[in-house]
């Protein structure tokens, strides 16, 4: 995972805390849909790429593993 | 417990045991479920295995609470267990069917009783003010601590309807949450406006079948018709209609919105009377008005506070025809004879149609030490919660103590997002905090 973007999720988004990589963060609540629309902004603002709607669905956000896999298909192109 | 089918067996099931249900908040802090535990005086808790891990560690302190449902074993043999070795009780339409907590302006949260008899008249009037059938399928977007659950959790199944959960992370990602509703061919559509006007935003709505619909039906807060101008472009067969009434009485109004009504008005009214509710406006003295705090009187009221005889007496007027609710809400008669909300006659504010009520956010921080006072107020603009705070000198908390402690007292949508630190507040001619003219300063966009 790109390192800023990883600083972002487990610092700003979750305050600090601790969470494995597969932890689910939105079913504890953990980033609520506004944490989501935080995050896909820095995403786009950091690796200057565009995150279309569609794309934003559990498959891609529901841990931090999830997002790893999605952003790697998404630089690889 | 999260959403789950589980959920729904335990609401019900503790219902026909005679018992009252109390939904919890699996993220609500813990101290505040321990307060509404101990409260209540709650003798069971329904857990899903998912998770057994915490709701153990919490039910460890409470040392009569039996716990439900911590294996999978559990729920999976529930199906077999023969159900006539049992005698159900009956229960009486006046007998507790379920308390739902909410805000409250002391502190400490109020628990709001419904009766099988209030339940039901609001499910049976839900039911037939949207002509609900066997062929609906509704959308269940309510958390079960939120009122506006029982929709789908007794209207539907009155009508005999299909509710469909919908779990919290699609709740939280709306083109998840807009596949769900092509996928599960929704028919009926319920829940508070930021909800809609995050799949109006962000649902990727171009790419999705959402045709199905055909009631979209919104309240808890005043909503922006520009959403619904947008949604019903991809929903052409839907019915639009504002819903209203606090959680104390369940809906008591409505408004179905024409296609025109959506076009021309940037708001909508509250409507009209729903067929089991009386309305009437008082005036500062009491009397009929047209502007003037909504009363409200209904057989879907609740029974009363839990253990508040005090918040009782505050919001019931007892009169010959009857008992009313006060429900702080101003509103207007226009001259069509519709309803209009104008504002609060207390300081409860609604955020993404959550009920706070900013006395208790006060209440929470003054708690902690070295806080001389505290004063909470919505920066609108943005629409999140900002806290003044006054410390002492040298010697008081941080924002971040200050937002530690907050979380571990109120629920997250009631957690100020920003701490403003003050040394004297800005006072009225009584010595009072002049509130109007804080929430003044807080009208400048953040910089």
């Amino acid at each position: 995972m790109n390192p800023q973007i990883g600083d972002f999720i487990t610092q700003t988004l979750l305050g600090g805390a601790e969470v494995e990589d597969t932890e689910d963060l939105l079913l504890s609540g953990q980033i609520d849909s506004l944490g989501v629309m935080r995050l896909v902004a820095f995403i786009e603002q950091t690796l200057s790429i565009t995150v279309p709607p569609e794309d934003v669905v559990i498959e891609h956000f529901q841990s931090l593993a999830a997002i790893e896999a999605y952003l790697e298909t998404r630089t690889m192109r | 417990m999260f959403k789950s089918l589980e959920s729904v067996i335990a609401l019900y099931g503790i219902m026909k045991a005679g018992c009252a249900y109390v939904p919890l908040d699996p993220n609500a802090p813990e101290d505040r479920l321990k307060r509404i535990v101990a409260e209540c005086r709650l003798s069971g808790l329904a857990i899903h295995p998912a998770t057994a891990k915490r709701a153990n560690l919490f039910a460890q302190g409470e040392g009569s609470l039996a716990v439900f449902g911590a294996e999978a074993e559990f729920w999976e043999t529930l199906g077999a267990r023969d159900a006539n070795v049992v005698s159900l009780p009956t229960p009486s339409p006046t007998d507790l069917a379920y308390i739902m907590f909410t805000s409250g302006s002391t502190g400490t949260p109020k628990g709001i009783q419904h009766t099988h008899h209030s339940g039901l008249a609001y499910a049976r009037m839900a039911a037939s003010l949207y002509g609900l059938t066997p062929d609906d399928r509704l959308g269940n977007h309510s958390p079960f601590h939120f009122d506006m659950s029982t929709f789908e959790v007794f209207a539907g199944p009155v009508a005999g309807a299909c509710s469909v959960l919908i779990p919290e992370a699609h709740a939280r990602l709306p083109a998840s949450l807009s596949q769900l509703v092509e996928a599960e061919k929704l028919t009926v559509w319920y829940s508070v406006p930021f909800a809609i006007s995050q799949l109006v935003d962000h649902g990727a709505l171009a790419q999705r079948n959402i045709s199905a619909l055909r009631w979209v039906i919104f309240g808890g807060e005043p909503i922006q018709t520009r959403y619904l101008r947008a949604l019903a472009k991809h929903a052409p067969r839907a019915r639009f209609s504002n819903s209203y009434g606090p959680a104390e009485v369940n809906q008591c109004t409505y408004f179905h919105a024409s296609a025109q009504d959506i076009e021309l008005l940037e708001k909508l009214p509250l409507g009209g009377p729903c067929p089991h509710a009386e309305l009437k406006l008082v005036d500062h003295d009491g009397q009929d008005a047209d502007r003037g705090e909504l009363l409200v009187k209904t057989e879907a009221m609740m029974r009363g506070y839990w253990g508040s005889a005090q918040a009782d007496g505050e919001v019931f007027c007892e009169e010959r025809s009857g008992r009313w609710y006060r429900t702080g809400d101003l509103v207007e008669r226009q001259p069509g004879g519709e309803l209009v909300f104008l504002g609060r006659l207390d300081r409860q504010v609604k955020l993404r149609g959550h009920r706070i009520e900013l006395e208790e956010v006060e209440a929470v921080l003054s708690e902690l030490n070295g806080v001389v006072d505290a004063c909470a107020a919505v920066r609108a603009d943005q629409a999140t919660l900002c806290a003044f705070v006054q410390i002492e000198d040298g010697d008081g908390p941080s924002a971040q103590s200050l937002r530690a402690y907050a979380g571990k007292h109120l629920p997250r949508y009631a957690c100020p997002s920003e701490y403003i630190f003050t040394d004297t507040f800005p006072r009225t001619a009584s010595g009072k905090i002049d509130r109007a003219a804080l929430a003044k300063t807080l009208e400048a966009p953040c910089p």
